[in-house]
């Protein structure tokens, strides 16, 4: 065991996912999607799967590919397919999206947009799994975090299926009665493993790990965080394993995931717990902005949960399913990812440019390469008009929606441009800033030192 | 118990004028539990004998013809290396000096652990060994002492959550030469 490199493609991903975060804000401020469109109409499904794929999705892979070897110590099974596998989701990604646009009528080209969509996506989404469960399996000790990202890995899996099932069939591909019920009513359970099950939960187990190590808190290995685990685990198992079976037996999921939620809910309490000891119990006093903007993603994460909880007896939760999947998409998943791009960004290169010369030449600290007072503008932005986004699509007010959607995008290309100035090392002081032996970093990509 | 040995011929690096180490320990570290290493040099690499030695293997070197060495590295118990590449054998710390600086970089921010340890490492003699003692096992400082030249051994208290790791200035680098 040599210890872990940096990931080479890691800042690639980084990169396609912020512009993919940038198109996806630049349609909801013009009133693409939902809420001007229905909530299935293939406008929105363009613009949910520029979300979830292309940004959070690809933001999550290229984050892993760095992270999973720190997790379980054990250098990347391979650096090389890592960039295949970014090629073939992009480029499903765009095929999925010409898939829509046949079914909106806005393409009548006749190409089998979602067969390709489904054969690259798969392949793109495999190429990751298969890098990372072979760099776990290779791995001399599992922790706890870790097993969450594989729990996690393995519903980005059951998403991908049923994606691919619902893409063959929409486009006319498969006929196959079960495939064909599936894909009728599969919606709920496909959003759940992938916003729940890929997203949510290997978030959940990253977060673990980045909390307690950016704000020297213990790490958790303890009751709640195995029950957790187990109980997150049974709530997927349940809600994916247990609905699709229900479908296909012509029964409606909608108990099952009832149940499944109930399940998850003990799983997110003990979450919550575990989370506020860690930041009660750190030794670091005074904490960085992304563990700082990490504490609002995590109360937008308890607001979704409090907004389900109410919105569920009221009878309400299907006609503000939006609000909530926004929520959870941009307050959550969004808020906790640009918060820690931030931090990751800022050490990867750091490590990529002075980790060589360190004690040889003066060196700038992680800390010199960001300006947090400057960013931190951008984040504060950011979550009030998520916040105020989600209030408006509650009420309906699709206009409001419209400008919160604008202030997201100009706070995103705030913090999108303070990542690119860390890259440039643009606030490292000119006489410490390349020292001899280091070289200025590439944006997107890393070098084997 | 030693099933296979992967081939490593490094001649052609030595003879370009190149620097063999880095891949002879990549290679040592992707053998597979159990499996052994059959180098190749143009001379008999001494050095190597104890780096690998602290990893638990042991070794048998015969001349070729032509001035040339065969060295096959055995792991001398597989089962040791199986359990814990990053662990160097309990009793193999004796064979190594008493540090001559002691760091507890404990509560410190990352990465800070690491630039303590590096700026420490430079400050020191060839043959001298830092103890430090962090709270995670140190990931990304690892390949910079293998590209440094230095030899480490680490390996977390019986606690669980301290990490101690020696660092023996230039052990490997001469091991290279």
């Amino acid at each position: 065991m040599v210890g872990v490199s940096l990931s080479r493609w890691t800042m690639s991903y980084f990169a396609a996912a912020l512009v993919a975060l940038l198109v996806a804000e630049f349609l909801m401020t013009i009133g693409y999607g939902f809420p001007a469109a229905a909530q299935a109409a293939p406008e929105t499904l363009i613009l949910v799967h520029i979300v979830a794929i292309g940004w959070l999705s690809l933001l999550m892979c290229g984050a892993l590919l760095q992270f999973v070897p720190v997790l379980v110590v054990q250098p990347l099974h391979s650096d090389r397919l890592a960039l295949p596998a970014l090629g073939s989701l992009i480029a499903g990604l765009a095929a999925l999206i010409i898939g829509f646009l046949q079914l909106a009528g806005h393409v009548d080209r006749d190409i089998p947009a979602f067969a390709l969509a489904g054969v690259l996506l798969g392949s793109g989404f495999a190429l990751v799994v298969w890098n990372l469960g072979r760099t776990v399996v290779a791995a001399q000790t599992i922790p706890l975090a870790s097993r969450f990202v594989v729990a996690g890995l393995a519903c980005m899996a059951a998403t991908a299926g049923l994606g691919i099932i619902f893409a063959l069939v929409f486009g006319g591909t498969v006929t196959y009665r079960p495939l064909a019920v599936l894909t009728g009513a599969g919606l709920p359970v496909h959003v759940v493993a992938g916003l729940g099950g890929w997203l949510s939960f290997t978030a959940m187990g990253v977060s673990y790990r980045l909390l307690a190590m950016f704000m020297l808190a213990p790490e958790l290995e303890g009751r709640t965080t195995k029950g957790c685990l187990y109980l997150g685990v049974a709530a997927l198992v349940l809600a994916i394993g247990g609905g699709v079976l229900t479908i296909l037996f012509d029964q409606d999921p909608e108990f099952v995931l009832l149940a499944a939620a109930a399940v998850g809910l003990m799983a997110l309490m003990l979450y919550g717990g575990d989370v506020l000891h860690l930041y009660r119990a750190r030794k670091r006093r005074h904490i960085e902005l992304n563990s700082r903007m990490a504490a609002l993603a995590l109360a937008s994460l308890a607001a979704s949960v409090a907004l389900i909880i109410v919105l569920l007896p009221l009878g309400r939760l299907t006609d503000h399913i939006g609000a909530v999947v926004f929520l959870i998409a941009f307050g959550w998943l969004s808020g906790l990812g640009l918060a820690q791009l931030y931090k990751i960004v800022a050490f990867l290169t750091w490590l990529e440019c002075y980790g060589p010369v360190l004690g040889k030449a003066p060196t700038p600290r992680v800390q010199d390469l960001v300006t947090e007072a400057r960013a931190l503008k951008w984040f504060v932005l950011y979550f009030l008009a998520v916040w105020t986004g989600t209030i408006a699509l509650l009420a309906s007010a699709a206009l409001v929606f419209q400008i919160t959607a604008a202030a997201m995008l100009i706070a995103s290309g705030g913090i999108v441009a303070e990542l690119v100035r860390t890259r440039r090392l643009a606030d490292v002081k000119a006489v410490s800033r390349l020292p001899l032996g280091v070289q200025r970093p590439r944006l997107l990509l890393s070098y084997h030192a | 118990m030693t099933d296979t040995f992967v081939d490593l011929d490094v001649r052609p690096t030595l003879r370009a004028g190149g620097e063999p180490f880095q891949q002879i320990m990549e290679t040592v570290t992707a053998l597979a539990p159990g499996q052994g290493l059959r180098l190749l040099a143009t001379f008999r690499p001494v050095p190597l004998f104890s780096v690998l030695g602290a990893k638990g293997f042991s070794y048998e070197a015969k001349e070729l013809d032509g001035g040339d060495w065969e060295v096959v590295f055995r792991p001398a118990q597989a089962a040791s290396t199986a359990e814990s590449a990053s662990a160097a054998p309990a009793d193999d710390t004796t064979s190594w000096p008493e540090p001559v600086q002691q760091l507890d970089n404990r509560d410190l921010d990352p990465p800070e652990p690491m630039v303590r340890i590096l700026a420490a490492t430079e400050a020191m003699q060839a043959g001298d060994v830092l103890c430090a003692l962090l709270c995670r096992e140190p990931v990304f400082l690892l390949p910079e002492l293998a590209k440094r030249g230095h030899a480490w051994r680490g390996d977390f208290e019986p606690d669980g959550k301290t990490y101690r790791i020696l660092v023996r200035i230039g052990a490997a680098g001469r091991a290279a030469a």
